[in-house]
């Protein structure tokens, strides 16, 4: 009896949520549809369709533990990353960010002149009698009223206006002023060329100017190019993004579009010297930064853990001390440090008495940052290590004490090379870590210091997730296209090292 | 005593050394979070005396929304950390237990998957957020809930790791034992697993809350209004290299917000170690 | 399926539909213009909307308050399309960029507009020719000298260095001049200038002089001369960061600095005063160049997806680029006005006026074609704070250095007149 509404009453819920977030994802499926988002749109939908199958059925066990996961996964992380693979093969960077035909029309819209005088009008937007867009235009220096729609210019004579104290129309006989309200509610008033005089229109730029303008660019679909009626020049897709000029490959139209340029990026990377030479320098500080921190780090964390391996007055007020800076969000502690290496205001140059520019100097600055990783990092091998001491059998050490052998003798021996089996793992991982690493090199030195005037773009302490950072979202030109290439670069380096360091831990063998 | 001397004093030197080199930030943190200028500049390493103007500041400044930032820190991190558990749960409750097609690669795939530098991905995240924004502001860029769903998806591959781990060293016999007498996984996973589980889950829990308190490069992108950042984007972005301007408060907003991390991480750290070493160390 | 699991399909969607029907689609608003600004001018635009709500009839504006200028150019950089702001208002510093992206667009001032602005403005807010903002206020920075220590205005750039050198040990001075406002590349620009290092010169009539470059030697001569001891290390006169500089000025531990026009109130409320003037150059008479440029309100191209072309343009050539609309804003914002009508009127006060003369005697545009461009291997933003670091920090050759400064801009400036 209990059990039966037991049953019905966790059927009721299931029924219920699953109601619930059908309604909700149906709702954000229609919207996207509506705003024209098809890809976001139809994944959506297939999250329903999923989730109800699933579900409702009992296709698959396993499946209804999965779904969910599986969906936040493919949307947020499989999805960028697919997305950043297909960057890479993009010229996308500042000027060519665009869509092709976005790009185009807003090459066409600016290619929009206004006439030699930069003449302007004061005007009012409203409609003819029949109903269609006009805008009253008042050229107070000659004397002059009309009104203009898409397609004719009507001369209004000036008893058949209201003109205000300036001389402008303020209404006109047979041209309906648009309320304010209206004015907000639709544009499309505003993307109307209204007539003026022969290759000349007048186009709104407010809601009572009028600026003449002629169009020098123009589109021939025929041939697919841009052709400049006014100078006659002659604009061809470059093929990697832009409008270029024939004759004159080097002039170009802004803005360019993002254009395919399949393994260029990842060619770049080894051919381009302005690319090679500073990810060499920058791919060699990454192994030495990632090397000494796990050597660093390991080392102060095992020598702690020897230490207080054993029954010691205090123990657990060090334990708890020493966990401190791993307790701590580092995100508080990087920018603690950061502060305290301060040139004026610092405690370290305070407390040494010196007046070290620490990140200005390449030296330095590296020291500084291999010390506060050391600091941030080395209670998590205490930790680690001090667990591991324990689980190691005594056994072997006792064996070997009995044979003579001397306390360092047993660690050197016995302890050491069965630690860092167990740990291998560990130290790999954490090598991973840090190799992008990327808050403590973002936080602390910003990658610097840079050698601007010798044309360094590339910083003493940058690491390769830094430094592409910095291409990506830098501050002059942000290349994506090139930043995801070397995206992948990282990504396949990483995954090599973690793979190979779970190899010889042998997790992999037990995933059957 | 010679032999004492010889055994332990190397110990207690060596701990106390580092215990200061670990307490030496933290206890200037403090120091200059009492002082009246707030000055990052170390006088003396015994306060002269004792101000809480900086904390005062952090609460009554309109230039710092402080508790405001500790509540988004708050909501944010909860959901992130109680959803994702919940969902990734259930992902590693089927991986460990049960039997499937394409169980091997799954795994593979998302051990792969996550070692890809996510930062890197940043730009692709935001723009389907923005895409998304378009239809559904609510849910879109620049709202909480957007970045809740972002975190949720970027720690599933992490939390599934991590809780795989934790389930393998849960004994196999119980929930075999209901199979026996005729549950199904689902009930199973109800009555028998998560009963079992819970204090592992509540570990991976914390481990995400700690994780989503301390991001702040998606945080800062997608939480652009004053009184919507989290503390980690806002103190960063407050400090923001003015360090001898706005030290004080900072100290005290940082020392404020690191605190409850600290007591939980200190109050666990018998679990959380374990929880470290189970995602990747067998046995 | 069989029939039961049917059913409860069918109960699902129902359900589903029902609750559909009850939320009501969050229709974007389209008669909101949507402007962003930083942590400064954000809180400031707010309260000048809240007083002024009706600025374009049928529309209603909407601030969003970004929490430091970087952010919002951060932000800036990574809207593509859906999301981004109609007008946002700040410095010119990513016109170039932005603009070369295709996410501004232009926007025409009529004759009398135009007329109310020095014609210098516009370059700040051009690329290519096009005028994608309007000019709202001048942004720049200007040198005082605290009273209590300094009791005449220096004469030349010698002047200074002798006063520091004077009193280094008597007064305790951390510094001789230093940097509070806009950092040490756009608010530092004076410093370089004064002892000769211009990233760019402008003919008589307005019109910048592409192929004239600064001279290296002089410069890093002069340094030499002025900012080095006998071993070539820093005399501590100019320091290479501007941190502390606020602090040590207020302390009195400086005697020059050199302050943004956003941030002269905090110092007339410490007693300081006002005597606003450019750096002086080597030469008596002559003036290290400053950024006298101006703050713009943009238009994006966000403007016309939104359906707000018209009246974000409306918003912009009527009320920020008016009189009237300066005055209220500066009433707030205490920085001078860039509407010449603005800038003569009577509620503009003493302080925002001097601010404005010592752009007049020594500031040229800030032209982003440029000091943007990075042809020569640096932009001007990252070589001109190198250069302070590899002088003044790291002991290297000023002359050197100089010359390779000289070597940059003067590409950067032949490469970046395309962009003009």
């Amino acid at each position: 009896m209990s059990g039966f509404m037991r049953g019905n009453v966790a059927l009721m819920g299931k029924i219920f949520i699953l109601a619930m977030v059908t309604a909700i994802l149906s709702l954000l499926t229609e919207h996207a549809f509506v705003q024209k988002e098809y890809a976001i749109g139809s994944f959506i939908l297939f999250a329903i369709i999923a989730l109800n199958f699933t579900y409702l059925t009992k296709f698959s066990i396993p499946l209804k533990f999965f779904v969910p996961g599986i969906l936040f996964f493919i949307a947020f992380v499989i999805a960028p990353i697919i997305f950043t693979l297909s960057m890479s093969t993009y010229h996308y960077q500042t000027g060519n960010i665009l869509g092709k035909d976005e790009s185009t029309a807003q090459v066409l819209a600016l290619g929009a002149e206004p006439d030699a005088a930069g003449t302007t009008f004061d005007i009012n937007i409203g409609k003819t009698t029949s109903g269609e867009d006009a805008i009253l235009v008042s050229d107070i220096v000659n004397n002059k009223y009309f009104i203009s729609t898409q397609t004719s210019r009507t001369e209004v004579p000036i008893d058949a206006l209201t003109l205000n104290a300036d001389k402008v129309a303020t209404g006109a006989q047979g041209f309906t002023l648009l309320s304010a309200d209206a004015l907000s509610k639709s544009d499309a008033y505003s993307k109307i060329n209204y007539k003026y005089m022969g290759k000349y229109y007048i186009a709104i730029e407010g809601q009572n100017v009028g600026a003449v303008f002629q169009q020098s660019l123009s589109y021939n679909a025929a041939d697919k190019t841009i052709r400049n009626v006014v100078t006659g020049a002659i604009y061809k897709d470059n093929g990697r993004g832009n409008w270029a000029k024939v004759g004159a490959p080097d002039e170009m139209l802004t803005p360019g579009w993002r254009a395919p340029i399949w393994f260029e990026n990842y060619t770049k990377l080894i051919t381009d010297p302005k690319v090679r030479t500073p990810l060499i320098k920058v791919f060699i500080w990454t192994v030495i930064f990632a090397g000494m921190s796990v050597l660093s780090t390991f080392a102060l964390g095992l020598l702690l853990a020897l230490a207080l391996n054993r029954k010691l007055r205090g123990r657990r007020i060090y334990r708890s001390i020493l966990i401190l800076p791993y307790a701590m969000p580092s995100v508080m502690s990087i920018l603690i440090w950061a502060g305290m290496f301060d040139t004026e205001f610092g405690a370290i140059n305070n407390i040494l008495h010196t007046h070290i520019a620490w990140f200005s100097d390449a030296n330095y600055a590296r020291g500084a940052v291999l010390l506060v990783n050391l600091w941030l990092g080395f209670p998590y091998f205490y930790l680690i290590c001090s667990g591991s001491l324990q689980a190691i059998p005594t056994e072997l050490q006792e064996a070997a004490a009995i044979d003579g052998a001397n306390p360092r003798q047993i660690f050197r021996k016995i302890t050491l090379p069965l630690l860092l089996q167990i740990l291998s793992p560990l130290l790999i991982a954490s090598f991973a870590f840090n190799f992008n690493n990327f808050n403590l090199i973002y936080l602390l030195t910003g990658g610097g210091p840079r050698e601007t005037l010798d044309g360094q773009i590339a910083g003493a302490t940058d690491i390769l997730i830094s430094y592409t950072y910095q291409i990506a979202f830098g501050n002059n030109t942000q290349d994506f296209g090139l930043a995801s290439a070397i995206s992948v670069l990282i990504f396949v380096l990483v995954a090599s090292i973690s793979m190979y360091g779970l190899k010889k831990s042998k997790v992999l063998e037990t995933f059957g | 005593m010679n032999s004492w001397v010889r055994e332990n004093l190397w110990r207690h030197a060596l701990a106390i050394s580092i215990c200061l080199f670990s307490l030496f930030p933290l206890y200037l943190v403090v120091l200059s979070s009492l002082s009246t200028g707030g000055s990052l500049h170390l006088t003396s390493f015994v306060p002269t005396e004792i101000s809480f103007n900086n904390f005062k500041y952090l609460f009554s400044s309109p230039k710092i929304p402080y508790l405001h930032w500790v509540q988004n820190s708050l909501v944010i991190s909860t959901t992130v950390a109680i959803s994702s558990v919940v969902i990734g749960a259930a992902s590693a409750f089927a991986f460990s237990r049960l039997k499937f097609k394409g169980k091997k690669f799954g795994i593979q795939l998302l051990l792969l998957v996550q070692m890809f530098p996510a930062i890197l991905a940043l730009s692709a995240v935001y723009v389907i957020m923005e895409r998304v924004y378009k239809f559904a502001p609510s849910i879109g860029l620049g709202s909480q809930t957007g970045l809740i769903l972002v975190y949720l998806g970027g720690s599933m591959g992490v939390n599934i790791w991590l809780l795989k781990g934790f389930v393998d060293s849960i004994p196999a016999e119980l929930d075999e034992a209901a199979k026996i007498d005729g549950a199904s996984a689902v009930q199973t996973y109800w009555l028998i697993f998560i009963p079992l589980a819970s204090p592992v889950l509540a570990v991976v829990c914390l481990l995400s809350f700690i994780g989503t308190f301390n991001e702040f490069i998606l945080a800062r992108l997608f939480l652009v209004e004053m009184n919507g950042r989290t503390v980690a984007v806002g103190l960063q972005q407050f400090i923001g290299g003015q360090y001898s301007q706005n030290w004080g408060p900072f100290a005290a907003g940082s020392i404020l917000a690191s605190i409850p991390i600290v007591i939980i991480f200190l109050s666990l750290q018998k679990y959380i170690v374990n929880g470290l070493t189970a995602g990747s160390v067998k046995g | 399926m069989n029939r039961k699991r049917l059913g409860l399909l069918g109960v699902i969607a129902s359900a589903a539909l029902a609750i559909s029907a009850t939320v009501v689609p969050a229709a974007h608003a389209a008669s909101e213009i949507l402007i962003w600004a930083d942590e400064t001018r954000g809180p400031h635009l707010t309260t000048l909307f809240a007083d002024h709500p009706n600025v374009v009839p049928g529309s209603t504006i909407k601030v969003v308050t970004f929490s430091s200028y970087d952010a919002l150019g951060a932000a800036l950089d990574k809207v593509t399309g859906t999301t981004g702001p109609d007008i946002f208002v700040g410095g010119n510093d990513w016109v170039t960029k932005m603009a070369k992206s295709g996410k501004l667009a232009p926007v025409t001032l009529t004759a009398t507009q135009k007329s109310k602005f020095a014609a210098t403005n516009f370059f700040d807010l051009s690329y290519q020719g096009k005028l994608y903002g309007v000019p709202v206020d001048i942004n720049n920075v200007a040198m005082v000298y605290n009273t209590k220590l300094v009791t005449t205005a220096p004469k030349t750039y010698g002047d200074m260095v002798d006063f520091y050198k004077a009193n280094k040990v008597s007064k305790g001075l951390k510094a001789g001049l230093c940097i509070t406002g806009g950092g040490m590349a756009w608010g530092g620009l004076s410093g370089l200038s004064a002892l000769g290092a211009d990233p760019y010169f402008m003919r008589a009539k307005g019109v910048p002089d592409v192929y004239k470059g600064f001279n290296g030697t002089t410069f890093g001569n002069n340094v030499k001369k002025y900012l080095l001891d006998a071993n070539g290390k820093s005399n501590g006169f100019y320091p290479a960061t501007d941190t502390g500089c606020a602090d040590n000025f207020k302390a009195g531990l400086v005697p020059y600095a050199t302050i943004g026009n956003w941030e002269w109130k905090t110092y007339e409320k410490l007693g300081f005063t006002m005597n606003f003037m450019p750096v002086p150059g080597v030469v008596a008479g002559t003036y290290g160049h400053m950024f006298g440029s101006v703050n713009g309100a943009f238009l994006t191209t966000y403007a016309d997806k939104h359906g707000v072309a018209v009246a974000a343009k409306s918003l912009l050539t009527n009320y920020f680029a008016s009189a009237a609309g300066q005055i209220a804003y500066e009433a707030i914002e205490l920085r001078p006005p860039a509407n010449l009508d603005a800038q003569a009127s009577a509620s503009v006060s003493d302080a925002q006026k001097n601010m404005a003369n010592a752009a007049t005697l020594a500031g040229i545009p800030q032209i982003g074609a440029f000091l943007g461009s990075n042809a020569g291997g640096a932009s001007y933003w990252d070589s001109s704070g190198g250069y302070w670091t590899a002088v003044l920090v790291n002991g290297k050759d000023p002359v050197v250095e100089g010359k390779k400064l000289a070597a940059i801009w003067k590409k950067n400036v032949a490469v970046g007149k395309a962009d003009l």
